[in-house]
């Protein structure tokens, strides 16, 4: 028994936790960009492979990886802040803004998964890996990068929320978010502020696609593998909460992790999915609520 | 009394008529001509219509976004090729696809309705991703190779016998299939039932204060689109001879977006454009480039910036304006009335 937990179910579940927050990682720029924007982008996978291959295209100039991390966001931050300026604000006052911003952004994955085919071919890269080997961790081994993934992703996250929740500048945020009028009455710059948290998210996909780089294999098409997984978590989270993609990017990947020694691994997606239909139909909300709207 | 929908939908049918004209003429010139890859393409592009008048029955029409409709275009293919693999019977086939979709779109249905806006877009989305998944992993359902070997179709039409294999009168059974769903869809909306789907797109709340549920028209249009799309995945395998899991994924739910979204949503014949420019501009590009993505991506983001209404939705009202009766036109009657205040 000892033994299965040491060598089964101990190592399994710390890979799922390693998976469960790249997930995270990917969700988050996801659940901000909706929770303040109102905005599902369906071109955040896109955003990310972006992130991986420009990591990939940096280092052939010999950046350092350590470097790149830093690098790799804030030069996404331009594509976030165009992409909102020029597509998705023209259609942000529409209609119907969930299905116009939905489709316009979908149109953009479109058009972003080719030109990543063109400039790269279609081909997979490996980046090396900078930390190799592996590290015992409490009689438990484990790569040593997937260990280093846990601790960056945990406090990417603790910076986001504390970001959000607890500076002046995401207050500014939320309170755009919650009452666009009221926020600018006093004073602030909304169109700023949406460029901002879009790049923002546009931002963090980048690091995520770095920071995976060298778990995951970059190919062109790698956003969409993840994405739906990241939307799954998202909505069983609750859109735009960032806790609730915690909570649901750490227990899903644990239900896939240890569903698939149990039955078949080829069954933990589908069961995955499962949970989230299960999960829209009792509490369409998600678990939690939504960024700026308590 | 015509109102505001009857003449949309006259401009609708005049739209559609003027593509099956097209489509008449273009059967005939290519089977004149020999011509087998042409028809065999035009066929898969009214196939692909009807997956297409689906998703504008729910987004064009009830307001619905639904990122899942290629699940129920996949369970009427699967079924079809299931039953053909055992009994190669054409009328068989399409009855028993379309109970199954029934009944698959009625438990879609009763889940997806749960929920509103977003939420019914992604919950659409992730019906389809556990199905496309299962039937990815079922030995039984040909995983991911799918289901080959579908046999070819004999087609008992009453007076005449029509193989599936003759590249015209496929095409032209196709033709009259979806003409068939585009008349059901027409009807059905323009009854005073349809008009409640609309006015749940217009405004949901104020249905229920006219004394009309909200859930039943939703259902209604829910379970029809899922028919549709079905009966219209029928007749893939009988094209195609296969089926496989990729007709189910979400590229293939977005593709049939694109169509609608470039054709006009809400038009009904928008979709039937869409699917056909679609179709033609793949094969002409995919014949130059690999990367036709970036053209229809680029296509696709104009139209929904500068075109929100579509292709058909460009010409539109001028065809409208030609169908409103104008009623300073008849001297006769105005006459009348003249002499009557005298």
């Amino acid at each position: 028994m000892i033994e299965f937990i040491q060598f089964v179910l101990a190592p399994q579940m710390l890979n799922g936790l390693a998976l469960g927050i790249s997930v995270i990682l990917v969700a988050l720029g996801l659940t901000i960009i909706f929770g303040l924007l109102d905005v599902i982008n369906m071109s955040h996978g896109e955003f990310y492979a972006i992130g991986a291959f420009g990591a990939l295209a940096l280092s052939a100039f010999g950046l350092n990886y350590w470097v790149l991390i830093a690098l790799v966001p804030v030069l996404m931050i331009p594509l976030g802040v165009i992409t909102e300026r020029y597509l998705v604000r023209r259609v942000y006052d529409g209609a119907d803004r969930h299905v116009s911003t939905l489709l316009l952004t979908y149109g953009l994955a479109l058009i972003l998964e080719d030109v990543l085919k063109i400039m790269f071919g279609p081909n997979t890269h490996r980046p090396e890996n900078p930390l190799p080997g592996a590290t015992e961790f409490v009689g438990v081994f484990i790569p040593t990068y997937r260990l280093f993934l846990i601790a960056i992703g945990i406090a990417v996250i603790l910076v986001v929320a504390f970001v959000v929740y607890r500076t002046r500048l995401g207050a500014m945020v939320r309170a755009a978010s919650f009452d666009r009028n009221m926020a600018a009455s006093l004073g602030v710059r909304v169109s700023w502020v949406y460029s901002g948290a879009f790049a923002f998210g546009v931002a963090l996909a980048g690091l995520a696609g770095v920071l995976l780089a060298p778990v995951y294999s970059v190919f062109p098409t790698m956003g969409r593998d993840f994405i739906l997984m990241a939307f799954t978590v998202v909505i069983v989270g609750g859109m735009g909460s960032i806790w609730g993609a915690v909570m649901a990017g750490v227990v899903l990947t644990q239900v896939q992790a240890i569903s698939s020694l149990i039955v078949s691994p080829v069954w933990s997606e589908p069961i995955v999915f499962g949970v989230m239909v299960a999960v829209l139909m009792l509490r369409p909300q998600g678990l939690f609520g939504r960024i700026g709207h308590a | 009394m015509l109102d505001r929908l009857d003449i949309s939908m006259r401009a609708n049918h005049v739209f559609s008529g003027i593509l099956a004209l097209a489509a008449l003429i273009f059967g005939v010139l290519a089977a004149a001509s020999g011509d087998v890859f042409y028809l065999r393409l035009a066929t898969e592009a009214l196939i692909l219509a009807g997956l297409a008048l689906s998703v504008d029955i729910l987004l064009g029409f009830g307001g619905l976004l639904s990122l899942g409709q290629a699940l129920y275009f996949g369970v009427g293919a699967y079924t079809a090729a299931l039953v053909l693999r055992d009994v190669p019977s054409f009328w068989l086939a399409l009855g028993v696809s379309a109970g199954v979709s029934l009944i698959a779109g009625i438990v879609g249905g009763l889940i997806a309705n749960r929920v509103r806006g977003v939420y019914f877009a992604l919950i659409t989305f992730g019906m389809a991703q556990v199905v496309a998944k299962v039937v990815y992993n079922t030995r039984e359902l040909g995983a991911s190779d799918g289901l080959i070997g579908i046999p070819i179709l004999e087609i008992p039409l009453g007076f005449v016998t029509l193989s599936a294999d003759n590249p015209l009168g496929f095409f032209l059974l196709t033709l009259s299939i979806i003409a068939i769903l585009y008349a059901v869809t027409a009807y059905m909306l323009t009854t005073s039932f349809g008009r409640v789907i609309i006015a749940l797109k217009a405004n949901e709340k104020r249905v229920p204060f006219l004394g009309y549920s909200t859930w039943w028209p939703r259902m209604v249009a829910y379970v029809l689109a899922a028919l549709i799309a079905g009966v219209s995945g029928a007749l893939y395998p009988m094209l195609r001879g296969f089926v496989s899991p990729e007709l189910m994924f979400f590229s293939m739910s977005g593709n049939a977006l694109i169509m609608v979204i470039v054709g006009g949503a809400g038009t009904l014949a928008g979709a039937l454009y869409g699917a056909v420019l679609l179709t033609m501009l793949k094969s002409v590009m995919g014949s130059m480039t690999e990367h036709h993505l970036i053209a229809i991506g680029l296509i696709f983001i104009g139209a929904i910036l500068f075109m929100p209404k579509g292709i058909v939705g460009v010409f539109k009202p001028w065809v409208e304006r030609a169908l409103t009766p104008r009623p300073g036109l008849d001297r006769a009657k105005d006459e009348a009335a003249f002499r009557s205040l005298l």
